[in-house]
């Protein structure tokens, strides 16, 4: 499964992107792991009492997970993971 | 008067009189500042058909009422004109410290009118207004005009003036204040040039005065706490600008790429904000009363492309790069940097260079046509020297000064532009993004994405998340958005405000500064006014709902990579619901109905 | 030990909200040419700097002030100005090294920061805490710091 990184998260991971070889059926499985291995600059932009932050966005093959399962919403070893912190522009 | 000042001043350029006038207190109240009361006075004074360019057009610089407050990032002007570009009504808004300037010099608004006979600029010290020569000054670049006129008027004037793109009336030529802050969109520089304006240089010593101290206090401090406590308000834009919405647009598909021909780019990351951040970024920078400072103060190392200035914004870097397929930032930037100094509009220029590089791939134009430039995508050198050019009117530069429409027009294929009424569109695939879509073909403008911005909701899910494919709800969210930022923009608040505040809050503030009760629904009832105001100005100037439409490709020919592949625009759809929103007919005109509930008709 | 306003050039992003807070503090209103804060922006490079009174030790405002106007406060350290003594004859704004002393001809006073009596509002405003109010060892030491790491990373490189 490959997980890119934006914004303030490339600062928390030092990464754009990775492959991961740990499995996770749900984001929010992955979430869960991402949370303990990069810590609360990590955290604290996407997860909120174990939920969603609000305005975090994540995407799934491209599809917002807002608009799937939310955090339930499963994985498989071939999906494309984008993580953004909440962000704006215009 | 509180807020406003109170006063216009009138100058005609042909006769050189110069005059004030009282500020109506009820118009003022109704139409609030800005966009909406320079459109008010351009609707009362001059014919919706006049030519652009002729004397008969008038060109207001008009601020808001909170201009010069302190109240969050509300230091903006309206440049108010018929836009060549368009043919409609046009306001095209700036930050920088300009438009305070011209209120503290005493004045809500300057209308010039006429032409002037020979080169001049306008020296604004207070109740001291001068028309003065500007010949030794025609021809010079944005950044030698500032420096040359503050050195010869006053070191902390402020100077809004033109560029040799304006000087030529290029159709896609911005008025730049501040050096770095542009008026870009519709071609306002063009009416500046057109009457021999190359300035307006101002300095004031009065005061903006507030009714209600203790309570705009509270409101500003309630506004600003909510501004910059907002997850996305608050840090992100101060980081990363504008241009972190580089990668997410392209994560959904919606980055259009070379030429609106598909919505998804490879290597879009190499010209986002977090390679802006790592690259080119000295620090951020913020308009004048900013407490987001989205602005990016740059630097270009790279012999090829050196320079120093501000940019790019997301939909520069996207214009420059994706539109054109080019992934090489300091080229973007150096791109940005020319439109800075020679006064062109990003966008407009982005999307001509992006159109003309679609003429030359399919052998409609050859290097003859472009007299030896390889303007293919992807050529990032070609791309910075058409910008170059188009600046200095020259060689092929003189035909993409044109705009994309005319550019493509000349070559029998205007189907190319990927324009709305005329004016490029921005960096948001209406194919990917179903509201957007909607918004650019209504808008009063044309393309353009700041006067209802439904990206927020539709991708970023700020203040609520919407299904971006789903034409579900659109035509109302359009029209809300629509008039949410008609009034915002008509206080001289930044559209940013609103990644944290909404209509009740600008409401506590307008009451507060102004002494007229205001409330969230009165507030949006005027930004609603302002809205169907320039309609009625552009059906007047011959514009039918047959201009509200997209570029054929967007409703036709679906995105071919990417997330969003096989989208297309559902526009037919939403357009009929969208006018029933508006309680307009099946043709796009306001109802009686509805204009006398405006208080229009 | 006493406080001082600490200006961070590296932070300031030009945005004139101390202007603003100091003219709504002092006169009620915004005028930003009634400040006691200014800040000065190079367009080109894009830098702004704020500059206002240093409460200078060795005042030249005080040594020039005939009727004793200017003059230092023992208790907080701060260069203060009395207005009822003040005859308007501008020799502090002629002394002052570094022009943070002014005259305004609309309000004929004296302009120069009071420190909004030991609150000073621009500070409180700064959106980026390019203007801090802190207290003076504080604020020095770290500025040592912050240029110590500059030179560390510079030796680092070479």
């Amino acid at each position: 499964m490959k997980v890119s990184y934006f914004a303030l998260l490339r600062d928390a991971t030092k990464k754009r992107s990775e492959i991961r070889g740990r499995p996770a059926s749900t984001v929010r499985d992955l979430l869960r792991d991402l949370a303990a291995e990069y810590g609360p600059n990590f955290a604290r932009w996407i997860l909120k009492d174990g939920e969603l932050a609000g305005f975090a966005i994540i995407l799934v093959n491209g599809q917002d997970v807002r608009g799937l399962q939310g955090l339930d919403t499963p994985l498989t070893p071939e999906s494309d993971v984008f993580i953004f912190p909440p962000l704006a522009g215009g | 008067m509180h807020g406003w000042i109170g006063k216009i001043l009138r100058v005609d350029l042909g006769t050189g009189k110069v005059s004030t006038e009282a500020l109506k207190p009820e118009l003022a109240r109704d139409y609030i500042g800005a966009r909406g009361l320079g459109t008010k006075y351009m609707y009362d004074e001059v014919d919706p058909t006049v030519d652009p360019l002729s004397p008969a057009n008038k060109l207001i610089f008009a601020s808001g009422p909170m201009t010069g407050t302190f109240a969050p990032s509300a230091g903006r002007y309206d440049v108010v004109t018929k836009g060549p570009l368009t043919g409609t009504i046009a306001a095209s808004n700036s930050g920088g410290a300009w438009g305070p300037e011209l209120k503290y010099a005493g004045y809500d608004m300057l209308i010039l009118e006429g032409r002037a006979a020979k080169p001049v600029y306008l020296w604004i010290q207070d109740d001291k207004v001068e028309i003065r020569d500007a010949s030794h000054l025609w021809g010079k670049d944005v950044p030698e005009t500032t420096e040359t006129l503050n050195a010869e008027t006053a070191a902390d004037a402020k100077i809004a003036c033109i560029g040799p793109a304006g000087e030529a009336m290029s159709y896609i030529a911005a008025i730049m204040n501040d050096m770095q802050r542009a008026a870009g969109r519709t071609g306002v520089g063009a009416v500046m040039g057109s009457k021999n304006l190359k300035a307006v240089v101002v300095r004031g010593t009065g005061a903006v005065t507030v009714a209600d101290k203790e309570a705009f206090l509270a409101a500003v401090a309630k506004a600003s706490t909510m501004i910059k406590e907002h997850p996305v308000g608050g840090t992100g834009l101060r980081l990363y600008g504008t241009n972190v919405l580089v990668n997410i647009l392209n994560s959904v598909g919606g980055l259009p790429t070379a030429n609106f021909q598909d919505g998804h780019f490879e290597t879009a990351d190499k010209v986002g904000g977090e390679t802006l951040a790592a690259n080119q970024l000295q620090r951020p920078k913020g308009c004048f009363s900013c407490i987001i400072s989205c602005g990016r103060a740059t630097k270009v190392s790279n012999p090829k492309y050196k320079g120093e200035g501000e940019g790019p914004e997301y939909e520069t870097a996207w214009g420059f790069g994706p539109d054109c397929r080019i992934d090489n930032l300091d080229a973007v930037v150096k791109a940005n940097y020319y439109c800075n100094e020679y006064g062109l509009d990003t966008i407009s220029m982005g999307g001509t260079v992006a159109c003309a590089m679609e003429l030359y791939h399919r052998g409609i134009i050859t290097k003859e046509d472009t007299e030896g430039l390889d303007l293919d995508f992807g050529n990032a050198d070609a791309m910075v020297e058409a910008v170059r050019l188009t600046g200095l009117g020259q060689g092929f530069g003189r035909k993409l000064a044109l705009g994309s429409y005319r550019l493509a027009s000349l070559y029998g294929h205007p189907e190319l532009s990927m324009t709305v009424k005329k004016q490029e569109m921005p960096a948001y695939d209406p194919r990917a993004v179903q509201g957007i879509g909607l918004n650019y073909a209504t808008n009063n403008r044309g393309g353009c994405h700041v006067r209802g911005y439904t990206i927020s909701p539709e991708v970023l899910g700020v203040p609520f998340k919407v299904d971006k494919d789903s034409i579900e709800g659109k035509a109302e969210l359009v029209a809300l958005f629509q008039n949410l930022t008609a009034a915002l923009d008509s206080t001289g608040s930044c559209l940013f405000t609103t990644f944290g505040i909404g209509a009740p809050e600008f409401a506590e503030l307008m009451t507060a500064l102004t002494g007229f009760a205001y409330s969230g629904d009165s507030f949006l009832a005027a930004g609603e006014r302002v809205w169907n105001l320039e309609r009625l100005w552009n059906l007047k100037a011959g514009l039918t709902a047959a201009d509200d439409t997209l570029p054929p490709r967007l409703l036709n020919e679906p995105i071919v990579t990417g997330p969003s592949k096989g989208a297309v625009s559902r526009l037919p759809e939403m357009l009929p619901l969208y006018y029933g929103a508006r309680g307009w007919d099946a043709d796009g005109v306001p109802t009686r109905e509805k204009l006398s509930a405006l208080e229009l008709a | 030990m006493s406080m001082m306003l600490m200006i961070h050039p590296d932070k300031c992003t030009g945005c004139r909200n101390c202007e603003l807070a100091c003219s709504m503090e002092h006169e009620g209103n915004f005028r930003p040419k009634a400040s006691r804060v200014h800040v000065y922006t190079w367009e080109r490079e894009g830098f702004s700097v704020p500059m206002m009174c240093q409460q200078c030790k060795d005042a030249a405002c005080v040594t020039v002030c005939m009727p004793k106007a200017m003059h230092r406060n023992p208790e907080n350290g701060q260069v203060e100005l009395d207005a009822d003594k003040c005859i308007g004859c501008k020799m502090c704004v002629q002394a002052c090294p570094f022009g943070c002393a002014s005259w305004d001809f609309l309000g004929s006073q004296i302009l120069k920061c009071d420190t909004c009596d030991g609150a000073p509002s621009c500070a409180a405003i700064c959106p980026t805490h390019a203007l801090e109010w802190v207290e003076d060892t504080v604020s020095a030491q770290a500025r040592k710091r912050s240029f110590a790491a500059k030179l560390k990373n510079a030796f680092a490189e070479v």
